[in-house]
């Protein structure tokens, strides 16, 4: 008797990736709320042994093989919770996972040097966190344009957008640093914000 | 408008993980100001993950090493807490400008050596990623330029502010440039903010005209190798 893995989920399936990828989210999204190993088992049984045969090909070894397996359906399990459905299909989010820890894999063994990793490429695994409230208008300014416009606004702003925005520093510590205000600080950033959204629009 | 993209297959080679990690850096800096190649980059990942579930023949998970590792996976209830990536921007100055990183480089400040002004309006910084490729920043003032050189090796340039001419083409904001030896350039800086751009080398330049090729037993200043 084989414990955990149902006797009826150990049959081969042979559907392809877009077939099941409706049913695969709903099995994440069980595993993230409920930590429900018979969605685990499921999800198990379709992607383990096409990841080993991937992984054997990438790394040339069952034993490594098998730890790129473990690797990366382990990361499943316990961070199913960042899966995005909207962002793409459990298929490609499960092949990023295993792209990552076997890039990372090989780049132990090899003893390369560069100080890159998976996540400064691909961070799939981390959670994006940025300041809600200026989230949106962050993701209407590239990062380059902003730059370009920066040094066009008055003194004050900048002190106030650098500090927040470069030394990482919240509204409160930068209006204790200044000794200004809170208010002027939320006002300085949200003008500063504001006036480069305006000079893109100008120069669009 | 970003006009110079990284090839298709180099895109592909980047989602598969086999690229040069330093160029890989460069590509997902070039897809952080690139929409299109963003794209891209999802649909070649959605192309690679088909091609590695697609398999048919597939084994069952009867077999014991399945078993426990199942078990081992699943012995462990929580969720786990997951790092954070801070999504701030960050600025580099340099000649008393400031400019903004793309977020993917943005991760490497920590790693910006100092800045030296050379001949020709020209200013460089080492970024330390360590292995065989050499990254640095090059900042060319207004109608700064670098002598006519060719490469020993490959060059790879993301043009992260302004725009420069290298004689065949005009290069500006966000476009990715790859050479190797048989191109031979001059890059001028021609806006008026001076141009920024992040290079990477695996050999040093070689200098072709007139008094630059003085230059060539000093090129390893271009090439400027951190060895600690």
């Amino acid at each position: 008797m084989l414990i955990g893995i149902p006797a009826n989920q150990q049959r081969n399936e042979t559907r392809q990736p877009k077939e099941c990828a409706v049913e695969m989210s709903g099995y994440l999204d069980t595993i993230a709320k409920q930590r429900c190993k018979l969605s685990f088992s499921k999800i198990f049984s379709y992607f383990a042994p096409r990841l080993r045969s991937y992984a054997l090909k990438q790394m040339g070894n069952e034993a490594l093989a098998m730890e790129l397996v473990q690797d990366t359906m382990s990361n499943v399990w316990q961070k199913a919770h960042l899966f995005n459905s909207e962002k793409g299909s459990p298929s490609t989010w499960i092949f990023t996972i295993a792209r990552n820890i076997r890039f990372d894999m090989l780049r132990k063994l090899q003893n390369r040097k560069e100080d890159v990793c998976s996540d400064d490429l691909w961070p799939v695994l981390c959670e994006q966190t940025a300041d809600p409230k200026v989230a949106p208008l962050d993701e209407q300014i590239t990062l380059e344009q902003v730059g370009q416009y920066f040094n066009e606004l008055p003194a004050k702003q900048q002190k106030v957008i650098e500090a927040i925005y470069i030394h990482g520093k919240s509204q409160q510590e930068v209006a204790d640093e200044l000794e200004i205000p809170l208010g002027t600080v939320k006002s300085r950033t949200r003008l500063a914000l504001q006036r480069l959204k305006d000079m893109l629009k100008e120069y669009d | 408008m970003i006009k110079f993209h990284p090839k298709s297959s180099t895109l592909a080679n980047f989602v598969e993980g086999t690229l040069p990690s330093v160029n890989s850096l460069i590509i997902s800096a070039h897809c952080d100001m690139c929409p299109s190649c963003l794209d891209k980059i999802d649909e070649l990942t959605q192309v690679a993950a088909n091609g590695v579930f697609s398999n048919d023949i597939v084994e069952s998970v009867t077999h014991r090493d399945y078993i426990s590792m199942f078990e081992c996976i699943t012995r462990e209830q929580s969720l786990v807490k997951t790092s954070i990536v801070e999504t701030r921007n960050q600025f580099i100055e340099v000649d008393g400008r400031k400019f903004s990183l793309p977020k993917s480089l943005a991760r490497l400040t920590g790693r910006i050596g100092e800045w030296s002004r050379l001949v020709g309006k020209l200013w460089l910084a080492p970024v330390d990623v360590g292995g065989p490729f050499l990254m640095q920043l090059l900042y060319m003032e207004k109608g700064g330029y670098v002598p006519e050189h060719t490469h020993k090796g490959n060059e790879i340039s993301l043009v992260l502010s302004g725009q420069f001419d290298d004689g065949s083409y005009q290069y500006s904001s966000g476009d990715y440039i790859a050479l190797n030896q048989i191109h031979t350039h001059t890059p001028v800086s021609i806006s008026d903010g001076g141009c920024l751009v992040v290079v990477c080398l695996d050999k040093p330049l070689q200098f072709t005209k007139g008094w630059a090729n003085l230059m060539n037993p000093l090129s390893q200043l271009y090439f400027k190798v951190n060895t600690h």
